[in-house]
C-alpha cells in the first residue's frame, strides 16, 4: 500500500500521472484527493502562465529570406512582391486566426485539470447525470452515440458548457460543446501532448474534441468530430 | 523534373511544418533564455539550421523533439558565442515585465515572475513536461539525466513555485 508522502511526491513531479496505484491511494485517500485538486488547480495556471503571448513578427520563417537571396536575379521581383502578397496572408491569416488559436490554448489547458475524466472504462454515466449536463446547453445525443464515461457541466470562459468523455476503440476522446464559440472553420491543433479539431456548427457555436497523443495513433479527429456532430440533436 | 517538384512539395512541408510549431518553439526558448529578443534570435538561427539539415528529419512525427534539440545547443552556443554576461534574476525579471504585467490575471503574472527566478535546473524540465508534453523518460534523455533525478527535480519546482505564490504547502509531501 503506498504511503501518503510517496503518492504527493509522485503527484508533484507529475499531477497527471495516470498510474493504477496513484489513482488506487487517490479515491482511498480524501486527504490526497483534495491535495491533488489543489495540485492540479495550481497546474492548469502554471500551463497558463508557460504559455506566453507570441510575437506575431516572429511568424516569418528566415528560409524564403534566403532562397530569395539565392534565386537567379530575374526571378527576384516577382519573389519579393510573392513575398509581400505572402506576408500580408499571413499578417492577416494570423490575425484572423488568433482569437481560435487561443480558444485552442483555453480547451487543452482545461482538459490538462481534469486527468481523471480521461479513463478507460466501459461504465457509463448514470442517464440523470447526462441529461442534467446536457440539458442545461439544450441538447441531447442520439442513442447509440456511444458511451459516454464522464460528463459535467464546467466553467469555460465565463459559460457553463459541456464536457463529456466518449469512449472510441481508439482510446476515451474529449468532447467540448461550445455553444457561445463560433468559429468561421475547422482548426487542429496538436499541444501539450493532445492533438485535435474544433469544427464549427452553424448556428451552435462549435465543437472541440481531443484526445491525448499518446493514445491518437492515426485516429482521425475530424471523423470523430463529424460523427459526434451527427449524434447531437439541438433541442433549441 | 519529378524530383524537382517533389523537392518543392518536401520543402512546402517542412516550412509549414516549422510553422506550427514555432510558437511553441519561442515559448521553449524564453523560458531558457528569460529575453524575448534573445529567444526569438534563438529560435531564427535554429530554423535556419534545421532547413539546412532537414534531410536528417527522417520521421516528421519527431519533429517536436528534433527542432527542440536543435533549439537548446543553439542557445548553449549562444553563449559560447556571446560570451553572455551574468544578469542578475531581478533584472530580468524587471526587463520582462511588460509580458508579466501583460497576464490577464495578476496571479498569473505572478507565477511567471517565480518561473523567472526558479533555477535552470528545475525550470527546463518543468517546461519540458509542461508546455512540450514530454514525458519523465523523454525529458530524461533530452537533458541527459536519470528518470528519478527528473522527478526530483520536477518535484522541486513545483514545490518552489507554490510556496512563491503563497499556496498552502501543508500537505507537502516530505523528501
Amino acid at each position: 500500500m503506498m504511503d501518503h508522502d510517496h503518492y504527493r511526491l509522485a503527484v508533484m513531479a507529475d499531477p497527471h500521472d495516470s498510474d493504477d496505484a496513484l489513482r488506487a491511494h487517490r479515491e482511498s485517500c480524501a486527504e490526497c484527493r483534495e491535495f491533488t485538486e489543489r495540485l492540479l488547480r495550481f497546474e492548469s495556471r502554471l500551463e497558463r502562465a508557460l504559455r506566453v503571448d507570441v510575437p506575431q513578427s516572429a511568424n516569418v520563417l528566415p528560409f524564403a529570406r534566403r532562397a530569395a537571396a539565392a534565386a537567379p536575379r530575374r526571378r527576384q521581383w516577382m519573389t519579393l512582391a510573392a513575398s509581400v502578397v505572402l506576408a500580408l496572408l499571413v499578417a492577416g491569416g494570423v490575425w484572423l486566426t488568433l482569437p481560435q488559436s487561443s480558444l485552442a490554448a483555453d480547451v487543452v489547458a482545461h482538459m490538462a485539470g481534469e486527468p481523471d475524466a480521461w479513463r478507460r472504462t466501459e461504465v457509463p454515466v448514470t442517464d440523470p447525470a447526462l441529461d442534467v449536463v446536457l440539458q442545461d446547453s439544450k441538447l441531447r445525443l442520439k442513442s447509440g452515440a456511444g458511451i459516454v464515461s464522464y460528463a459535467s457541466s464546467c466553467d469555460f470562459r465565463g459559460h457553463k458548457v459541456p464536457h463529456l468523455v466518449m469512449q472510441t476503440p481508439s482510446g476515451p476522446v474529449t468532447v467540448m460543446v461550445l455553444v457561445h464559440e463560433p468559429v468561421n472553420k475547422s482548426m487542429r491543433f496538436d499541444e501539450q501532448g493532445y492533438h485535435g479539431t474544433i469544427v464549427p456548427v452553424p448556428g451552435h457555436g462549435s465543437i472541440a474534441v481531443l484526445m491525448r497523443d499518446a493514445e491518437s495513433g492515426s485516429t482521425d479527429v475530424e471523423r470523430i468530430a463529424a460523427r459526434v456532430d451527427d449524434s447531437i440533436v439541438w433541442t433549441r | 523534373m519529378n524530383d524537382e517538384v517533389g523537392g518543392k512539395q518536401r520543402r512546402a512541408r517542412f516550412q509549414a511544418l516549422c510553422q506550427s510549431l514555432r510558437p511553441d518553439l519561442l515559448r521553449f526558448a524564453f523560458w531558457l533564455s528569460r529575453d524575448r529578443a534573445l529567444a526569438e534570435d534563438v529560435v531564427q538561427e535554429s530554423m535556419l539550421r534545421a532547413w539546412k539539415a532537414q534531410d536528417a528529419l527522417l520521421d516528421e512525427n519527431a519533429a517536436k523533439p528534433w527542432l527542440l534539440t536543435i533549439v537548446r545547443r543553439e542557445y548553449a552556443r549562444t553563449f559560447e558565442r556571446k560570451r553572455l554576461p551574468t544578469v542578475d534574476v531581478d533584472e530580468l525579471v524587471a526587463k520582462e515585465e511588460p509580458m508579466l504585467a501583460a497576464a490577464e490575471e495578476q496571479n498569473i503574472g505572478e507565477l511567471r515572475a517565480a518561473l523567472m527566478k526558479l533555477p535552470d535546473e528545475y525550470r527546463e524540465p518543468l517546461v519540458l513536461q509542461v508546455l512540450m508534453g514530454y514525458s519523465t523518460a523523454e525529458i530524461a534523455r533530452e537533458l541527459n539525466l536519470s528518470g528519478p533525478a527528473v522527478l526530483t527535480r520536477l518535484c522541486r519546482a513545483r514545490r518552489q513555485l507554490r510556496a512563491a505564490c503563497g499556496e498552502d504547502t501543508g500537505l507537502d509531501p516530505q523528501e
